[in-house]
């Protein structure tokens, strides 16, 4: 389970690291032609019964995609369902092939970043 | 309306398009950035052992996307030749640049680009039914996807309608117009400016994908 706190999200914080990677991000989400190809290539898309959630591109709208869109304005409940998907759902293995060739896990990395960046991060070791 | 459609909104959409591709691309140059030289740490080439088997031709391609999803790769590689072909290569167009600059491109016969037209259309309806049923492609589909799906197909549904005289001649070739002008307007400010990102993204910038070295980062 994500750790939790009760401390507010700070927004600017939250901007500021999307700002400098914004032409990245935007050009990311602008090209993605959502056609759901990069699927086959993720391990977890196979091992999970084929679940649509598990989609690199999935994962990636679901998580920075989200958080671009919303300008850095997010709960913390957000933020702990992002952290869900980005630790969760994706190792960060860089094995997802995206013929556009998107980055998707420097955008799931850099979503880890901004949610780590408000202490909420997933811990394994507790469990 | 029809006059409109067919003069000055038909050259804005020519002039927006070409001016839309050079802000692009001007805007691409200057966020980019040269990339630096990466030195990579190699790890000492090892023997391949004399028992590792190079899997056979066929097994390695089944890996690939091809392989993987052959029939949305062919669908779509199909779909995208003639999407770019068969308006170049069309009579009507080639009279209109006739009538417009004075010089006529080689055409195809129309019978020819006529079925080019209904083979696109069919690649349409894949991609359509795909969007609609397939669960892993409606997760990720949002209104956006189909609006975009209209402006990518209508000028050829309108084109083929006018060509045989379906309804109103002059009510559908104004429609194919205008439809086939909202898509020049639209591929470089939408999802569709990937026809220009996707030669960028996998041939300059440096990354794991890139054909061939890759010349620029963000
Ligand atoms: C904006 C400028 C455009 C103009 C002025 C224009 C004009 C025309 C005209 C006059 C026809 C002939 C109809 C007939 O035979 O009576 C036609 C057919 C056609 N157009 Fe366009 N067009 C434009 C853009 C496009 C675009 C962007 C596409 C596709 C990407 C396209 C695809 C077609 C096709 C496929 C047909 C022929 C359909 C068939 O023969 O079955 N057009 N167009
Ligand atoms: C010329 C360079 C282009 C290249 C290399 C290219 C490449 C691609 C690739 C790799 C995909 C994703 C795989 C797929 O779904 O098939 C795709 C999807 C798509 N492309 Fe292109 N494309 C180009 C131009 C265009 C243009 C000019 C248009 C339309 C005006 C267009 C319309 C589409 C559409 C509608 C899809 C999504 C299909 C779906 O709904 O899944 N493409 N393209
Ligand atoms: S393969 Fe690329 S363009 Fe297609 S859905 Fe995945 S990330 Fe988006
Ligand atoms: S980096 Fe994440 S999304 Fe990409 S293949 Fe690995 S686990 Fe899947």
């Amino acid at each position: 389970m994500a750790e939790q706190t009760t401390a507010p999200v700070n927004t600017d914080e939250i901007k500021s690291i999307l700002d400098k990677h914004k032409d990245q991000v935007k050009l990311s989400l602008k090209l993605c032609a959502h056609c759901t190809l990069c699927a086959e290539s993720c391990f977890l898309f196979h091992v999970k019964d084929k679940d649509p959630r598990y989609m690199p591109s999935h994962k990636f709208i679901n998580s920075i995609g989200k958080l671009y869109k919303k300008k850095g304005n997010v709960s913390r409940k957000t933020l702990e369902e992002i952290s869900e998907i980005v630790w969760r759902k994706c190792v960060l293995c860089t094995r997802c092939y995206c013929p556009f060739g998107i980055d998707i896990p420097k955008m799931i990395a850099l979503a880890r970043q901004i949610c780590r960046s408000q202490g909420v991060v997933q811990q394994f070791d507790k469990e | 309306m029809y006059d409109f459609i067919r003069g000055p909104f038909a050259w804005a959409a020519l002039i927006i398009f070409v001016i839309g591709t050079i802000f692009q691309l001007v805007r691409y140059f200057s966020l980019s950035k040269k990339a630096g030289i990466v030195h990579y740490k190699t790890i000492p080439a090892q023997k391949t052992p004399e028992s590792a088997v190079q899997l056979p031709f066929m097994a390695r391609v089944k890996l690939t996307i091809l392989g993987v999803s052959p029939v949305t790769v062919i669908t779509s590689t199909v779909f995208h030749v003639l999407l770019i072909i068969t308006p170049i290569f069309l009579v009507a167009h080639g009279v209109l640049t006739d009538v417009a600059w004075g010089f006529s491109i080689p055409a195809f016969s129309e019978g020819f680009s006529d079925f080019l037209t209904i083979v696109v259309m069919i690649c349409g309806a894949y991609f359509l039914l795909r969007r609609i049923f397939s669960a892993r492609v409606r997760a990720i589909t949002t209104l956006y996807d189909y609006i975009i799906w209209v402006i990518a197909f209508a000028p050829f549904i309108t084109g083929f309608m006018a060509y045989h005289h379906m309804f109103n001649y002059n009510v559908m070739i104004t429609l194919h117009i205008f439809f086939g002008g909202l898509m020049l307007i639209a591929i470089p400010f939408t999802k569709l400016v990937h026809m220009f990102y996707f030669f960028i993204n996998r041939f300059l910038m440096k990354s794991e994908h890139t054909f061939g070295k890759g010349s620029r980062t963000w």
